[in-house]
This record gives C-alpha cells, sequence and structure tokens, in this order.
C-alpha cells in the first residue's frame, strides 16, 4: 500500500512550456473524456468478457474497448451482440462462468436489458457496468437520470460520477464492492457534460490497481463441469424468500462497505471516497441542496457565495445511503430547508431523489422542496442554481420547475 | 454411424423424475441428446416446457450443468457461457441451448440469430411442438395451418403457415443444421453426433409430440411423429453451410389427412366442410416437398 501522496515527480508536458506537479505517485496525468475514463478504467481492472452494443451517448466507451482489446492492451473476449437485451445475457452467462465482465449502455439500451438486470441482480452476479444517462422516446440522447433512475428497483447498486475522474475510481471501487457482495454495480456518467467533454483525468499505473482489486477470485458458485448446477430454475413459494433475505442481508451492507473502500481507495490511490459528500453543512446552515452528478460540480461553485446554502452529494444512490444522510443532518437545524435538484422524471408529482430522501429523513422537521431542472439535456449553468436558491429562500413550492415557461 | 436399430441408451444420462406430460418428447430428445453430449455440457434454457421438466430448485434432472434464462435470451446467455469456458481452457465442453418453438420461432429469434451470425460455438436444439404448450397451447408462428390453440379458438384456427425456421437458420451459413423425429432414432442419434463433432454454430430441430396440446393419445406420440415424416408434413433433412440434403424418402405418399386425424387439434377440420382447408394443407406440403427435393437435387449435382 502506498499511503505517502507526495508532491514530486515533475512532469513536462508536450510543448515544454507548462509544468504540472504529478500529485498522484505511480499515476499518469491524461486529458480524456468521460466514456475514455469508463473503458480505461476496465482495461485496468482487467475484464475479460466484453459483450457491446452500441447507443449513443455511450458508444465510444465500447468502441474505445474493442481498439484496447484488438491491440492486445487487455485480454479479453470482446464480442458485438444483437442487443442490449444480449448483451446482458452474455454478461450473466459470463460471469455465471466465473468472468469479471463489464459493459456500458445508455437510455434505451438499459431499458431494454431491464429484464435481464434483475435477473442478474438475483442471480447475484458480480458485473459492474457504466450507463450514460439519457432519457426515454421522444428521442433525445441528451443528459438525464431517468434511464437509471428507472432501474433502481432491480437490485443493482448504483453509483453516480461527479467527474471523469470519479468515474474511473468508482469502477475500480465497483469491482471491489460487487465482488464482496456478490452484487452487481452499475456506475452512472452524464450525458456529453461528461461522457464527451475532456477533462483531467490521473489514470494509475495498472500494477497499482492490481495491488487494490486482485484477479477475481472464485466463491464455489461458479459454473463447474465436474460439479454439476443448475442455475435459476423453479423456486416455489416455501424457497423463494430466504433468497430475498439473503439479497437483503447484503445489499443492506453496500452503504458502509462504500465508506471501506472509499477510504481504503483513498490511502492506496490518494484519493478518498465515500457514500455521499455533504459540503458546508453545519448548525448555521439554512438551506440543503441535495444534487447527483455533474449538476453537484456546477452547485459547488455557487454555494462559494453563500455560506448559507449547503450541499449533499448523493454519490451512492442505490441502496440509498440513509445513515450517511443522517449523519450529515446530525447538526442541521429543524429549520433548514432541503431542495432535491431533479434531473429525472419518474412520472410522480415529485422526482426520486424527493422520494429517497424524504424516506431518509423520516421524523426530523426539515421542510423539503423539490426543483425539476436539466431534463433531457437542458444546461443548468451556475445561475439556475442562483435562481434555485433565490426561489428557495423567498417563494418556495412543495414542487418548482425552473427555466421552464 | 450406427448400425441399424442400434439406439439404445448405454449411458445414462437423466436422472429419473422428470416432470414431463405422458407421451411427452421432450423427454426421449434428452435422454438420447444428453446420453450422446456427455456429462462435460452445460444447458442454457430459455422458459420452455422443459425449464419446468427439469424439476424445481434444487433439483436438476441431468448430469450436467443447468443454467434457466430469459425467454428471449439463451443464445446470448450462451454466449457468455461458451466466451468463458473457452477462456479456461474448456474448449471441449459442449454449450447446447434446449428451447421450446416459441423461445426460438418467435421471441428468442433475435438472439438465435446474433449467435447463428456470430458462429457461436454452440448447439442449439429446438424441440418443435408447434405451439406454446407450457403457457397451456398458444399460438406461435410454428404452429401448422389449421390448428386449434387456446388463442386461435374453434373457427379462428390457425391460418397461416408455419415460419420456414429451417430456411432462416439456413440463410445464415452455419455449418450444420438438421431436422429429427423421435420415430427415426438412429437418423437422431447420427445427427447429435454429427452435431456434437462441428465446431461452430449447430441447430437441431426435432418433431416434439405433446400429447395435451395436439390432443392426441400419449401412447401414439411416437406413430404419429413418424407419420409426421411419411406424410413430408415433417421431412428430415440436414443444411450444410445452405447446402440440402434430404435423409429420409417416404417409399410412398401418404396423404397428410391421416396424420392430421390423428390429433384433435385439427378435428374441426374434419367436421365442417373444411375439406379446402386439408387440402391446402396437402398443396402446401407437397409444394415444400419438391422445394426440398430441388434444393437436394441441386446439392447432389453440384
Amino acid at each position: 500500500m502506498n499511503n505517502n501522496i507526495q508532491t514530486k515527480d515533475i512532469l513536462k508536458s508536450k510543448d515544454n512550456t507548462k509544468q504540472i506537479v504529478e500529485k498522484y505517485p505511480r499515476h499518469t496525468l491524461k486529458i480524456i473524456k468521460g466514456n475514455f475514463a469508463a473503458a480505461e478504467a476496465a482495461k485496468l481492472c482487467r475484464v475479460g468478457f466484453v459483450p457491446a452494443y452500441p447507443i449513443t451517448p455511450q458508444t465510444s466507451i465500447v468502441e474505445r474497448l474493442s481498439s484496447i482489446v484488438a491491440a492486445g492492451e487487455l485480454d479479453a473476449r470482446y464480442v458485438n451482440m444483437d442487443s442490449e437485451h444480449s448483451v446482458f445475457a452474455a454478461a450473466m452467462g459470463a460471469a455465471l462462468a466465473g468472468e469479471r465482465v463489464f459493459t456500458a449502455t445508455s437510455g434505451q439500451g438499459l431499458f431494454y436489458a431491464h429484464e435481464v438486470l434483475h435477473a442478474i441482480a438475483h442471480f447475484r452476479l458480480p458485473i459492474v457496468i457504466c450507463n450514460v444517462g439519457r432519457p426515454s422516446l421522444p428521442w433525445n440522447i441528451w443528459s438525464d437520470q431517468t434511464d437509471s433512475i428507472s432501474q433502481r428497483d432491480t437490485g443493482w447498486v448504483q453509483f453516480y460520477g461527479e467527474s471523469s475522474q470519479g468515474v474511473l475510481d468508482a469502477i475500480i471501487q465497483g469491482y471491489v464492492i460487487s465482488e464482496k457482495l456478490d452484487l452487481p454495480v452499475m456506475i452512472v456518467l452524464d450525458a456529453f457534460y461528461q461522457s464527451h467533454t475532456s477533462e483531467n483525468v490521473w489514470v494509475p499505473d495498472s500494477d497499482l490497481v492490481d495491488e487494490f482489486l486482485p484477479p477475481k477470485k472464485k466463491n464455489g458458485n461458479e459454473i463447474d463441469l465436474n460439479n454439476h448446477k443448475d442455475y435459476g430454475g423453479l423456486v416455489p413459494p416455501d424457497h423463494y424468500e430466504t433468497f430475498n433475505f439473503q439479497y437483503w442481508r447484503d445489499i443492506t451492507k453496500v452503504e458502509e462497505l462504500t465508506d471501506e473502500i472509499g477510504q481504503k481507495f483513498g490511502e492506496h490511490f490518494g484519493r478518498k471516497y465515500s457514500a455521499i459528500e455533504a459540503v458546508n453543512i453545519g448548525p448555521k446552515t439554512k438551506m440543503i441542496l441535495v444534487a447527483l452528478s455533474t449538476i453537484t460540480s456546477t452547485a459547488r461553485g455557487v454555494i462559494n457565495n453563500h455560506p448559507e446554502v449547503g450541499l449533499i452529494k448523493l454519490r451512492l444512490f442505490k441502496p440509498f445511503p440513509v445513515k450517511s444522510i443522517l449523519k450529515a443532518f446530525e447538526n442541521v437545524p429543524d429549520d433548514t430547508i432541503v431542495i432535491n435538484i431533479e434531473r429525472n422524471f419518474i412520472g410522480d408529482k415529485e422526482g426520486a431523489i424527493a422520494h429517497e430522501m424524504k424516506h431518509a429523513l423520516y421524523g426530523r422537521k426539515n421542510k423539503m422542496y423539490d426543483v425539476y431542472t436539466g431534463l433531457g439535456g437542458k444546461d443548468v449553468p451556475p445561475l439556475t442554481i442562483e435562481k434555485i436558491i433565490k426561489k428557495g429562500f423567498e417563494a418556495p413550492e412543495e414542487v418548482m420547475w425552473i427555466d421552464f415557461e | 454411424m450406427e448400425t441399424m436399430n442400434d439406439f439404445l441408451i448405454k449411458e445414462e444420462q437423466v436422472y429419473s423424475g422428470g416432470l414431463s406430460c405422458r407421451g411427452c418428447g421432450w423427454a426421449l430428445l434428452v435422454r438420447h441428446l444428453s446420453s450422446i453430449l456427455g456429462e462435460k455440457t452445460v444447458y442454457v434454457l430459455p422458459a420452455s416446457c422443459f425449464s419446468i421438466i427439469t424439476g424445481p430448485y434444487p433439483l436438476n434432472e441431468l448430469k450436467g450443468t443447468i443454467v434457466h434464462t430469459m425467454f428471449a435470451a439463451a443464445p446470448a446467455t450462451a454466449t457468455g457461457i461458451r466466451a468463458v469456458l473457452d477462456r479456461q481452457g474448456n474448449e471441449d465442453a459442449t454449450v447446447a441451448v434446449l428451447a421450446g418453438d416459441g423461445g426460438t420461432f418467435d421471441i428468442g429469434i433475435q438472439s438465435l440469430s446474433g449467435a447463428a451470425s456470430r458462429g457461436e460455438n454452440i448447439l442449439y436444439v429446438c424441440n418443435n411442438n408447434g405451439a406454446y404448450m407450457n403457457t397451456g397451447i398458444q399460438t406461435s408462428t410454428a404452429t401448422p395451418y389449421g390448428a386449434i390453440t387456446t388463442t386461435n379458438p374453434g373457427t379462428n384456427f390457425k391460418n397461416t403457415m408455419p415460419k420456414d425456421l429451417m430456411g432462416i437458420i439456413a440463410a445464415h451459413n452455419i455449418p450444420y443444421a438438421a431436422t429429427a423425429s423421435l420415430a427415426f432414432l438412429e437418423d437422431y442419434r447420427n445427427k447429435i453426433k454429427k452435431a456434437k463433432e462441428t465446431k461452430g454454430f449447430r441447430l437441431l430441430m426435432i418433431d416434439g409430440p405433446c400429447p395435451p396440446g395436439h390432443k392426441t393419445s400419449p401412447d401414439q406420440s411416437i406413430s404419429i411423429t413418424r407419420l409426421a415424416v411419411e406424410t413430408n408434413l415433417f421431412p428430415l433433412f440436414e443444411v450444410e453451410n445452405q447446402e440440402y440434403k434430404i435423409n429420409y424418402f417416404p417409399d410412398k405418399k401418404v396423404s397428410v389427412e391421416k396424420c392430421m386425424k390423428l390429433q384433435g387439434r385439427f378435428s374441426h377440420l374434419f367436421k365442417d366442410n373444411s375439406a379446402n382447408v386439408i387440402q391446402e394443407i396437402q398443396d402446401y406440403t407437397d409444394h415444400n416437398w419438391q422445394r426440398l427435393n430441388k434444393l437436394h437435387n441441386q446439392n447432389i449435382n453440384n
């Protein structure tokens, strides 16, 4: 384990005009798009099977992986499947046979695979995927979390990445969590703002990742040609609940494990993570914004000018990190208001974050308001966050639509 | 090749207690199939009668691995399993899909086509009993013209010809596809062996007797499937890379009526002045047989 993150090693950029201080030893600083960061992470995790099907805005993840495999940089079987339904069904078969599997999808692809998502989860298969969020028809390919949010009851663990660095790191941590609990993990990126936007990403050396994520261990449930089993046959009512109970027992460990692995990741790589991130929250906080993914970056900047406003970034969304939220609210007065920023529409009065936050804060007296904004990829600039804060303080409504005529 | 009548199962791979109906084709189909494929086989089952026949959790009717999967995605699941078995050095193991006609002709045809096009090293076995029998006899695109099902009841019988699945699969230019009948066991066993030994995507379609669905007497299952071959309703042939070869030529022409009237699902055609429907089926069957013969001759002459 490398616990000493030091400022050392001066790197020179190509034109020799700028110098960058290497923050993270045994890393390379690259300027890459979010989708490439995801592909890079899958490579670093040494996945052995990649079933693929194109869909905007995910396509460049699997394209990139196909190049990586073709170039011999990753020892994996890459298969062009006939649909996302087949992609996930193939992932299921490969994981049953004991392989570390990765794929990526988006919107309709994730919707199409819905049936298989349930099966993968309840077969207890440790698979990690990336979903680049976009909504359903009428056609829209832009940033929106309705696709992944609508899969929240399939039993998959869901992480939302704020930055490309966060995505790369979450995939590595995702495999550790997934293989420890035998649960599938979905890492969600924002379309275009993240998937197609180049950022600085510190890409760890492969041996650094190998130390953190060893090759997949067998757990004895894999297909064994010499020890015949029957997977997934009809389970009578007397037994079915047993599987649900075991699932429940393990899914309730995810929040704590996320913090534990996030802490270990920090010690090893120099970047620490947790289930949620509470920014500027304390006894004097008058308002708390709650958001996912790239909107949190925008909100971070805006609240710099509002010392009375705090922010909760939900990194782990499913299972919902209730304990972490309650901890963040420990010193928060009852009259602090909560505003959920919803980039999802689930056909209800309130968005999905409101449902989850109300469940987390049940019994507390804080007033909660909901804001729909950024649906279908509409930009959520700092000005919009300012408007939300202003409206929240001056004339809050139970459910608000911002920048909407 | 096995000699005539040499079709006794020497190494039984099926445990007792299978849950099939009396006279069901699946039992015999799987007994012969598994006896040749052996224990190093992973069977992938979409929703189908066989997924029930093999027994509820935690039972396994076969000496082999069974993976139940989604109705539409058995060839895709098999693709993942095959890829990883190969990576693990188990190229000699067989991955076999066991599906019904609904899972093959209808909901599963996309993933079937995908796997066939990719040339996956998978053996696909379809027990074609001509309807969704597991859910209780609903029409599939394999249901024969004239048959009654619970979704084509009474005078609203199935009024289109079944899909030419073998033609569709042949168009994928796969190394081996064949039809087989449980009344022609030497032929069936030889085809299983050939399919096992061939590398790439292979498909066997077996005529599936189904007493509850066909409204037949269980003890007549084999004789009716034999008649299906003799009447050319279910001809026995192989297709290797689009080259057809007929494996059995009936000695004399037997009318389709002979096979159909033993099956309650066609009984209305013999009552309600539906002779024209029977004639249409006869004409279609003759046409299909001639078409197959042309393809066969084309192949032989080459």
